[in-house]
């Protein structure tokens, strides 16, 4: 099977997330001797060259982050631009592959609701959504974490090779849990002051200077700065 | 009787006849008020940098003219949003906008509800409406209005038709 890949993603390919998550994607996908091509709307000068691979190709997949509760605004730009065009040249699917920060699949519900909407307006079928949360601190936690984070990525990939579509248990094992357990939630709890901590660090290592909780659009009265009215 | 302070958030041409009649009927019913329209203003697209979080915590990294409305936002009661629409959804025009909330979140996170969402960076509880011309998917808009309110600890009025706006006004 031949795969187009356009990553929705707002970050540069070199810092994305999602760029490694499709990394980790094709890695599985690739392996009985599939093939991808990638394009990444961060750089615009690809637009016109993904645009066209969504006119021709069969089997086209979309990852993106999660972001505000839907997709982000770059690629809505890219998808209007899309479903002006002439109706596609191939009949075939849009599937999408779509991570997220928090570590509940039902944060990505939202869009997902969308998402199932898009491909009937693009004139093709829809092949399904492959949610998993937890990603935000992919470039955050150092390697060897990151490869465990990626594994369910690169599953999910060898499987979609089969299945040609995101449906069914095999996907749905390899997905965030919907809600947090009462355990989890316990736990979050509990831990929460060494979450602040790791996140100081990861936050001064990064050069900030200030608390992660700052105010800077208002005073210590509360009140918005003066200057600004 | 006139309600609170209100911010109009406009993404559509200023001279459309609809969004001025919206605004009019809008901003009839409040106190105070203030429109910004963004085709008057610079601004970029979120470049996904987290700096807003992580490095320069509640300060864009892109210098635009979007912090003005972050302050404007934390300064009235209740913004209403008025987007044109793509695909059943907000267009990118609008999404762009939205998308450039993020500093009002701090990175930290807590439970609400059996959920995980981040923790406000300001002691506000935010109102937010949309108005919306076009082809909107009603029940969608209304759907993502109350999970894009949430995340910001904040409450939606809903998402109305633009010929609707006296009926926001009510809300607000």
């Amino acid at each position: 099977m031949r795969l187009t890949i356009i990553s929705g993603a707002v970050r540069h390919q070199s810092k994305s997330n999602t760029a490694k998550i499709i990394g980790a994607f094709r890695q599985g996908f690739e392996a009985g001797g599939n093939t991808t091509k990638v394009w990444f709307l961060s750089d615009r000068r690809q637009w016109d060259s993904a645009r066209a691979a969504l006119q021709t190709e069969e089997n086209v997949l979309f990852a993106l982050p999660l972001y505000v509760e839907n997709v982000p605004g770059i690629l809505l730009e890219f998808l209007e631009g899309a479903a002006a065009d002439a109706p596609p040249q191939a009949c075939g699917r849009l599937s999408f592959l779509l991570q997220g920060g928090f570590p509940e699949a039902s944060q990505s519900r939202c869009c997902e609701k969308f998402l199932k909407t898009l491909p009937g307006k693009l004139g093709r079928e829809y092949g399904g959504t492959f949610i998993h949360g937890e990603m935000f601190g992919l470039s955050l936690l150092g390697e060897k974490r990151a490869k465990a984070m990626l594994k369910p990525f690169a599953e999910a990939g060898r499987r979609f090779a089969q299945a040609g579509r995101f449906q069914g248990a095999d996907f749905a094992n390899l997905s965030s849990p919907e809600y947090l357990s009462e355990k989890q939630i316990r736990q979050s709890r509990h831990f929460r002051p060494a979450q602040k901590c790791l996140l100081t660090v990861i936050a001064r290592r990064l050069g900030c200077k200030t608390r992660l909780d700052a105010r800077p659009l208002i005073e210590d009265t509360g009140k918005i700065k003066s200057s600004e009215r | 009787m006139k309600n609170g302070s209100l911010l109009v958030v406009n993404t559509l041409p200023k001279n459309d006849p609809a969004v001025q009649a919206a605004i009019g009927a809008l901003t009839a019913k409040a106190e105070t008020g203030e429109v910004m329209h963004t085709e008057d203003m610079k601004i970029q697209p979120c470049v996904g940098c987290n700096f807003c979080w992580l490095k320069t915590p509640g300060v864009c990294a892109i210098r635009d003219d979007y912090e003005a409305l972050l302050r404007a936002l934390l300064r009235y009661d209740t913004a209403v949003l008025i987007a044109g629409t793509a695909l059943g959804f907000l267009d990118h025009r609008a999404k762009h906008i939205v998308d450039r909330t993020l500093p009002l979140a701090t990175m930290y996170t807590h439970v609400v509800d059996g959920q995980m969402r981040h923790i406000p960076r300001y002691d506000k509880r935010f109102r937010f409406g949309l108005l919306y011309a076009g082809a909107g998917e009603r029940e969608y808009l209304t759907y993502w209005m109350k999970r894009f309110a949430l995340n910001l600890g904040g409450n939606s009025l809903g998402a109305f038709p633009i010929e609707e706006a006296g009926e926001v006004s009510l809300c607000v």
